[in-house]
């Protein structure tokens, strides 16, 4: 539990929220969820809290708006809704984050922010500026002109790959899950959230990819190798369920929500 | 006969008051220009600037931020609200847009080519108009020539557009080069610039594409 108190002394904090907290299960969108997101963060941003927000649901927000109830399969499809969706995505994020008279930006990244070392560092500058002039940047994969549509994999590498591009201190992936489980919650009654993880071991990331396919398509692997890549850089991550955005205030508070991913050169400077 | 496909290039400084606000009654024109000539059959793509300036007038800097950081923090701030004001004035006859941000390095990576070109023609199938930008937060290449020229020849090769709409005033006249001939052509108004269009399609031969890369070099010097 005191391992929670690092959490509280945060200043640069990357806020990662997939679909499943932006929509309803129909696909729609859920505007009371996003006004709240919007409220959480202008808030953390007002206590001096720099903030960056990596968001997905550019190609939900798509279909959405081109009445199709159902998402294509096909790539050229996705990354045309992606194009559509984006653009509506940040008009919804720049009105609600305009109630809480917060200033937002837009970001958009393909691969080669980690591959070519002069857009990394463009990027890096870029988002660095927008943090001192008290911006919320809102950040997502270049779908568009991907070359294949797992160039980050998922948003969950790319928030991690963010937090670490923008030296943050901590990383909060918002998911439809409340953390990291002993078991499959949906099948195994003995199954307990796990609080805190030190290490992340090879058992543990067997556990995530489960045996269970069920377990596995939720998306734990790739938000355990984002909290990897954000651990092995220093950086704290915490994995929780973005049914109620304003759990972010709990986590900074250093309650115990969610699964705490612990820092590696934090850990290390407790044994020392 | 597939469908013609245009490129038009907007310097944001003809769409903008003197205050540097988006002039509402020029961006309405243009979104009515520009969904009409969708609505004739054509493929229109929107080659856009302006988000360093509109980033510059949100954030009340006092003149374009003149180092390149600042210029990119305002590319990033202001593109969401091109963006959204293309949205809004295209909202108003009901057509559909989209964001496209490249980085003109793009040229140098034939699957982003390929991939960028299926978007196009996908979005395009289903009537919806790309507006595409520079991605100026990641990239400094072309961060000076905010006036995209250099984009819009790259869009229109990856387009494999028929024509380039390369400067368009919305005082009514628009000056259109065809692929592939040394033309440029002034016209006046809008149903001028439609019967030119017209003509130039019934030139070519159906289906076959214009070499849209071979743009005459004095381009720049054509003055209006």
């Amino acid at each position: 539990m005191y391992r929670r108190k690092v959490l509280k002394d945060k200043h640069r904090i990357v806020v990662k929220i997939g679909t499943s907290s932006l929509s309803y299960p129909n696909g729609r969108m859920n505007f009371h969820s996003i006004e709240k997101l919007s409220y959480v963060l202008s808030a953390l941003r007002r206590r001096g809290i720099q903030v960056v927000l990596v968001t997905s649901g550019a190609i939900g927000v798509g279909a959405g708006r081109l009445g199709l109830t159902e998402k294509p399969k096909e790539l050229a499809k996705k990354q045309a809704l992606a194009a559509v969706g984006q653009a509506e995505l940040m008009k919804i994020y720049q009105k609600f984050f305009g109630e809480f008279n917060q200033t937002v930006s837009q970001v958009l990244l393909t691969k080669d922010v980690v591959t070519i070392p002069s857009r990394n560092l463009n990027a890096k500058r870029t988002i660095m500026k927008l943090l001192e002039m008290d911006i919320i940047p809102i950040i997502n994969e270049n779908d568009t002109i991907a070359t294949n549509e797992i160039e980050f994999g998922d948003n969950d590498t790319l928030s991690a790959i963010v937090a670490s591009l923008v030296e943050a201190d901590l990383l909060v992936i918002l998911s439809d899950i409340d953390g990291l489980y002993s078991a499959d919650p949906r099948t195994e009654m003995s199954a307990e959230i796990i609080h805190t993880v030190p290490e992340i071991t090879p058992e543990l990331e067997k556990l995530a990819s489960g045996t269970g396919s069920s377990f596995s398509t939720g998306g734990m692997v790739t938000k355990i190798s984002a909290a990897k890549i954000c651990t092995n850089d220093g950086i704290d991550c915490i994995i929780t369920s973005g049914s109620d955005p304003s759990i972010v205030f709990d986590i900074l508070e250093g309650r115990e929500v969610g699964t705490h991913f612990i820092a590696r050169n934090e850990k290390l400077l407790n044994h020392v | 006969m597939r469908n013609q496909t245009i490129v038009v290039r907007i310097e944001i400084s003809t769409l903008l008051d003197r205050d540097g606000k988006i002039n509402h009654r020029k961006m309405d024109r243009l979104a009515m220009v520009l969904t009409n000539l969708h609505n004739s059959g054509m493929h229109v793509l929107v080659v856009t600037s302006g988000a360093i300036a509109l980033g510059t007038e949100k954030l009340k800097l006092r003149c374009t931020p003149d180092s390149l950081v600042e210029m990119q923090a305002a590319a990033s701030v202001g593109q969401a609200e091109l963006i959204r004001w293309y949205q809004h004035f295209f909202d108003g006859y009901n057509q559909i847009v989209a964001q496209v941000l490249l980085t003109s390095d793009i040229i140098g990576y034939p699957q982003r080519v390929e991939n960028t070109r299926n978007t196009f023609n996908t979005l395009l199938d289903m009537s919806i108009i790309p507006i595409i930008n520079e991605n100026d937060p990641v990239s400094t290449a072309d961060i000076e020539f905010d006036d995209n020229y250099p984009l819009a020849l790259i869009v229109a090769e990856i387009a494999q557009a028929d024509f380039i709409v390369i400067k368009m005033e919305m005082n009514g006249k628009y000056m259109i080069v065809p692929g592939g001939n040394s033309l440029a052509v002034v016209v006046d108004g809008e149903t001028e610039l439609q019967e030119k269009l017209e003509s130039f399609s019934r030139v070519k031969i159906p289906g076959e594409r214009n070499g849209v890369v071979s743009f005459p070099a004095s381009i720049g010097e054509i003055v209006f």
